[in-house]
């Protein structure tokens, strides 16, 4: 197998006597949707924000694309390729859809003073309306994203990221509180992102329905450690997971 | 409609403007020319509090730098008033960097507080540093210079300082609608979330606080031109204070707001001058009022549109937006 997109070796974080994530190691690989599951507080979220840089592992390395990032800054990453969205939402709410998605493209399209001092160029506006486009936003361009729906504004999260043009994507329970019919929507996009440009994704999620469907590998926690990977038939099947989950298996089926 | 306001407000300001010498005593002209300064003043503290959401309350502070340092350069180099203008904006836009940088590391009330304390600070040493600022006997400033042009009134100064105000007017808003102006803006909604953009939000902050401390300055340094005199008095807390009521009560983190909420209080603070112990109540009443019937100011949440929709360049809204098919 190639060098994975992602390599996460021996990850541990300890907050005071909690040990969040221990010895924790997996692979994201190039191309691949990549499930992270497990019960809450399993240290999902925890290595998700070690990776996007916004916690400091205790030990272990993480390394994006053949490169050490253990100690990179988090606002180097979108500049790296990695992209995020967030739990609680983290939008710019007091600015309008265009300039949360505008701000997508500020790692690539502000670096030189020229272009910090100017507004963004007119290709970089296009990448970001199309982006609005696609997630079914075009017409918001105008609105606070406060005064959005939920559903909207974790759509506008999702662009904004897109907009980064990453090549990791990381999403942060995506589809929680979504309805039914925007975790779809969702679906179709994270497979179109896939399978036509090739996006490597990772995310976090509980809605079983979702990370079933879309992702080619699983890797399933509990109580900071992994407990298994494999293909979504795989973890379906694999009892450590069942027991962990109480039995259920499947949260929301 | 907002773009038409904005026009319409420029033209009838430059007709004013330009009429007004021919028109106005001595006394309206030191008016005018006073409201330019605050005008530059506001925008300054429009680019920390309003734009990247920093409450640095040492604008005062940094004017009075401006006006000590462009002030000593025309006593005792006779420079050309421009170069002293620039030499004050670029001592305080270092200085601001500098307290940016260490302020920063604290939020919110704890900034606000640090960032007085430094004004406090300023206005002490304005006061006892005689040797430089002749302390509570006040600075005379000698005329400035302009190629052999000497500044010796409020008429003749005035020109300049139109010109000087409308071109920070016009890099405040530039400045805005960049890329640097979005980077502000997202800092102020969101650290955790412009940092993902790969926005440092540390550089950006200490960006601000250099800008803002520079616009200050230049302040300073454009109050030179038509003033003969400062006094540490009027370089303390209470001129911070009334910069951070124009910019509020224009409305947060509106270049439209600052420029208006300069206008009116820095009119009202002028027309009450006579009598000074009513200067506070109005000022009190006033704001009550705006709290009541105007919480975010006057020109609220009109955040400018970086460019227009591209879908249809009539649709002026999102109702009208919504209707295409």
């Amino acid at each position: 197998m190639t060098t994975p997109l992602l390599n996460i070796a021996g990850l541990t974080v300890r907050f005071g006597g909690l040990t969040a994530v221990d010895d924790l190691s997996f692979q994201v690989q190039s191309g691949q949707i990549h499930a992270l599951i497990g019960p809450n507080g399993a240290g999902k979220s925890t290595t998700f924000n070690c990776i996007s840089r916004y916690y400091d592992p205790t030990g272990g390395s993480i390394a994006f694309a053949g490169e050490d990032i253990t100690h990179r800054d988090a606002s180097e990453m979108a500049r790296l390729g990695v992209a995020r969205t967030f739990q609680n939402l983290e939008l710019f709410n007091e600015l309008n859809v265009e300039e949360n998605a505008l701000l997508g493209t500020y790692s690539y399209g502000a670096r030189r003073l020229g272009q910090l001092l100017r507004r963004p160029s007119a290709e970089h506006r296009e990448h970001a309306h199309h982006l609005l486009e696609r997630v079914g936003l075009i017409d918001f361009l105008d609105h606070k994203a406060s005064s959005l729906d939920f559903g909207r504004q974790k759509m506008l999260e999702l662009a904004r990221a897109l907009a980064i043009k990453p090549r990791l994507l990381l999403l942060d329970e995506p589809a929680a509180g979504l309805r039914n019919r925007e975790i779809d929507k969702l679906d179709k996009i994270l497979t179109e992102l896939s399978s036509k440009e090739g996006m490597t994704v990772l995310l976090v999620e509980h809605v079983m329905q979702l990370v079933m469907s879309i992702s080619q590998c699983i890797t399933v926690m509990s109580f900071g450690h992994k407990i298994a990977e494999g293909t979504p038939a795989e973890i379906r099947a694999d009892e450590r997971v069942i027991e962990a989950y109480l039995g259920k298996g499947t949260r929301h089926e | 409609m907002k773009t038409n306001f904005d026009l319409w407000a420029l033209v009838l300001a430059a007709v004013a403007l330009i009429a007004l010498p021919f028109l106005a005593s001595g006394y309206v002209i030191y008016i005018v020319n006073l409201l330019m300064i605050y005008i530059v003043l506001a925008l300054g503290l429009h680019i920390v509090i309003g734009e990247t959401g920093q409450f640095a309350l040492a604008h005062a502070a940094f004017y009075g730098i401006g006006i000590y340092v462009a002030g000593i350069l025309n006593n005792t180099l006779h420079l050309n008033f421009v170069i002293s203008i620039i030499v004050a904006g670029i001592v305080t836009a270092a200085i601001g960097y500098i307290l940016g940088a260490l302020a920063i590391r604290m939020r919110d009330i704890y900034l606000a507080l640090s960032t007085f304390a430094f004004g406090e600070a300023m206005q002490w040493v304005f006061l006892n540093w005689t040797d430089v600022t002749n302390g509570s006997n006040g600075y005379q400033i000698s005329p400035a210079q302009f190629f052999g042009f000497q500044l010796t009134s409020d008429l003749r100064a005035y020109p300049f300082v139109v010109i000087c105000a409308a071109l920070l007017l016009a890099l405040a808003v530039w400045l805005s609608r960049s890329q640097l102006g979005s980077a502000f803006r997202a800092v102020r909604e969101s650290d955790v979330a412009a940092q993902a953009m790969g926005v440092n939000a540390n550089v950006i902050k200490r960006v601000a606080f250099m800008l803002s401390a520079a616009y200050a300055g230049m302040a300073g340094g454009l109050y030179t031109t038509f003033s003969s005199f400062i006094h540490p008095e009027s370089l303390g807390f209470w001129t911070t204070i009334l910069i951070l009521i124009m910019i509020v009560v224009g409305g947060i983190g509106s270049v439209r707001g600052a420029v208006v909420g300069a206008l009116i209080f820095g009119l009202i603070s002028e027309l009450l001058r006579q009598v000074l112990s009513f200067q506070e109540i109005i000022y009190g009443l006033i704001l009550i009022g705006f709290m009541m019937f105007a919480p975010r100011g006057l020109f609220s949440g009109q955040r400018r549109r970086p460019n227009p929709p591209r879908r249809d360049a009539s649709a002026s809204g999102p109702t009208t937006a919504k209707e295409q098919p």
